[in-house]
């Protein structure tokens, strides 16, 4: 069996285990509403039915088999007493729900965080994996680098759907740049958070760095979240997975063990004598050029040309500052 | 019989069953397994439907049977180890749950579908669609996680093969105390057996499999996994820590004062800023200087200086 066909297999089934105790606790739920909740068309649903109609205990007589009736669309499952209680957490859902709920209940203004606390208790105690109460706990998540002065200003600005003025440090540009934003959502990645926005000066869909925002105040501005966005979109923007690299150059075995570990690097190619070929989208030409003097001499024929000219051209004037 | 029926009779049959079953009595007993035209048919079907159903974190037992003359090995599947545990969660706090399965990324899917099955008794709304405007990534997704994590809820020993930094690919025994998540990067702490300390590793890093050990361990009481790992890149490594004192001109002093608060500082001519920068790792402080570009300066210890200044004047002459 494929990869492909086994996971359909897997998660049906797991559909169907918790479909069962579902439908045991809510006699009489409709078609309908099961399709909403777990999110498959009625015709699916209703071949999951019929499918468990079909399964049951050792015997398999009338009274072994689960009994599933369907009764003016509403839906009844008997005789399976067994499957009245979900399947418990797979070590990786435990995990992914409990770092994301962690995660999650440290943020600034996020008015569910003693619910959430509480409930990760609740989860801890029964996983077994925390609260013994000292504060410690076998998971630890920390979404930032550290506290960042601008993020409660972001939420208060998303959630009263206000447009923000930025005093912003542009990268590529070394200097720092007025911006009027729409906020429209915040992303935590790597370490930083992000706003994502509509930025009115240069009239497109811009990602900020929240520690390289000098200045950040809320307008009276309305500014409306756009109904299709979805953060979730931008999960692979931090890895550029869908850009055009325009910067390329070769790194020595050296520099090569770490570099795809930092650097979201579109691809890669070994040569000859161990070196790496990478090619990346750049952050802009003053972001490049500080990138090639931090990796030295650990870097070659860096493309386009204008790169290492930046480089050069910093270079002096930091050895200059250190001159003695 | 098409095989999903068959996995849940086999499901029912061994939650349902008060004594192991053997191997036999499964393919006499249960609908689909009697399909096969001989015994290694058979077998090669069982193993692979065991194989998926443990995939799926379902506990099949393999557990010694007494049967006499018969065969030794039996298979159940413990309902105490099978269920989800009461968690008694009051709405509000399955709600904001459900919140943060649905605002994290790397992960999502795991994390939504454990809080669906934490909401088996919420007949309400249809779960999910909550409307968040912000996501973090908590990169969960990590195949390794999930072993990794279940051997420290088991307390369970692990051997791994792991690529240091320097490239070196070593086999290590760990007992696992914790696991942390830092900036996009997993790490898996824990006492490290051949150096008999506490060590981090992290999860990307660790290549192959996770291969559970006999025995067990205690974790001592109020250990911290996340002071275990180390601080800032400048500050990791070989080397004495020294303190550096780093100028940043007028330009940056917003992001000093914004991100570097627990540092000591003082005024600097033109409206700049110098800090005390702990650090033991020379070129790993250079190198984060010069992503700074040419508004900041290393003025002590001269060392620094000059290692920058070498580094810059190699630099220089492979480009030549």
């Amino acid at each position: 069996m494929s990869q492909d066909a086994a996971g359909r297999l897997g998660r049906r089934l797991q559909r169907i285990l918790l479909l069962l105790p579902y439908a045991i606790r809510h006699p009489g739920v409709t078609v309908d509403e099961l399709s909403l909740k777990f999110g498959v068309d009625k015709l699916e649903l209703m071949d999951d039915l019929n499918l468990v109609f079909m399964c049951g205990l050792p015997g398999y007589g009338p009274g072994d088999l689960i009994d599933v009736s369907i009764e003016e669309d509403k839906v009844y499952v008997r005789m399976a007493d067994y499957f009245s209680a979900p399947l418990r957490l797979s070590p990786a859902e435990a995990l992914a729900l409990y770092a994301g709920g962690a995660a999650t209940a440290d943020l600034p203004e996020m008015k569910e965080a003693d619910s959430l606390r509480r409930a990760l208790v609740k989860l801890g105690r029964a996983l077994g994996i925390a609260g013994n109460g000292d504060g410690t706990s076998g998971i630890n998540v920390r979404l930032e680098d550290r506290p960042d002065a601008h993020l409660r200003t972001m939420q208060r600005a998303l959630r009263e759907a206000k447009q923000v003025q930025l005093e912003y440090w542009s990268a590529s540009r070394g200097a720092l740049t007025k911006r009027a934003v729409d906020p429209w959502g915040l992303v935590a990645a790597l370490g930083r958070w992000y706003l994502i926005g509509f930025d009115h000066s240069s009239d497109e869909e811009r990602m900020f760095r929240l520690d390289r925002i000098k200045e950040a105040s809320v307008t009276d501005m309305a500014a409306p979240v756009p109904d299709d966005f979805d953060p979730d979109r931008y999960k692979g923007a931090f890895s550029d997975r869908d850009a055009t690299p325009n910067l390329s150059f070769e790194i020595s075995p050296d520099v090569s063990r770490w570099f795809e570990d930092y650097y979201p690097v579109a691809r890669s190619t070994i040569l000859d004598d161990e070196w790496r070929k990478v090619e990346l989208v750049s952050s802009g030409e003053r972001w490049a050029a500080t990138l090639v003097l931090r990796l030295g001499e650990g870097v070659r024929d860096v493309q386009p040309k204008s790169v290492v000219k930046e480089a050069a051209r910093l270079a002096s004037a930091i050895a200059a500052r250190h001159a003695n | 019989m098409r095989r999903i029926e068959r996995l849940i009779n086999l499901i029912a049959a061994l939650l349902e069953t008060s004594r192991p079953l053997t191997a036999d009595q499964i393919r006499d007993e249960i609908a689909g397994y009697g399909e096969q035209p001989n015994f290694e048919a058979f077998r090669r079907a069982f193993e692979r439907d065991k194989e998926a159903l443990r995939a799926m974190g379902i506990p099949l037992e393999v557990v010694e049977t007494d049967a006499l003359g018969g065969e030794p090995e039996g298979y159940i599947i413990p309902k105490s180890k099978y269920y989800l545990p009461e968690l008694d969660l009051e709405p509000d706090e399955l709600a904001a749950l459900r919140l943060a399965a649905e605002a994290i990324a790397g992960g999502s899917e795991q994390a939504e579908a454990g809080v669906m099955k934490l909401s088996v008794d919420d007949g309400g709304a249809p779960w999910g669609g909550a409307r968040v405007t912000w996501s973090a990534d908590v990169a969960a997704e990590q195949p390794l996680l999930g072993p990794l994590y279940s051997a420290l809820i088991d307390r369970a020993p692990v051997a791994f093969s792991y690529r240091a930094a320097t490239g070196e690919e070593k086999k290590r025994e760990l007992e696992p105390y914790g696991l942390v998540h830092r900036k996009g990067n997993w790490y898996l702490v824990g006492r490290d057996r051949d150096r008999d300390a506490i060590r981090a590793f992290k999860v990307s890093r660790i290549s192959g499999r996770i291969e559970k050990l006999e025995g067990g361990y205690e974790i001592p009481p109020g250990f911290d996994a996340k002071e275990h790992l180390s601080g800032e890149a400048w500050e990791i490594g070989p080397g004495e820590k020294e303190t550096a004192v780093i100028r940043f001109d007028e330009p940056l002093r917003w992001w000093v004062e914004q991100n570097m608060t627990q540092l000591q500082r003082r005024e600097a001519h033109d409206g700049g800023l110098e800090v005390d920068v702990p650090f033991t790792n020379t070129d790993a402080l250079i190198s984060w200087t010069l992503g700074f570009g040419e508004e900041i300066e290393i003025v002590a210890p001269a060392e620094a200086r000059a290692a920058l200044r070498d580094h810059l004047a190699q630099r220089q002459g492979t480009v030549s």
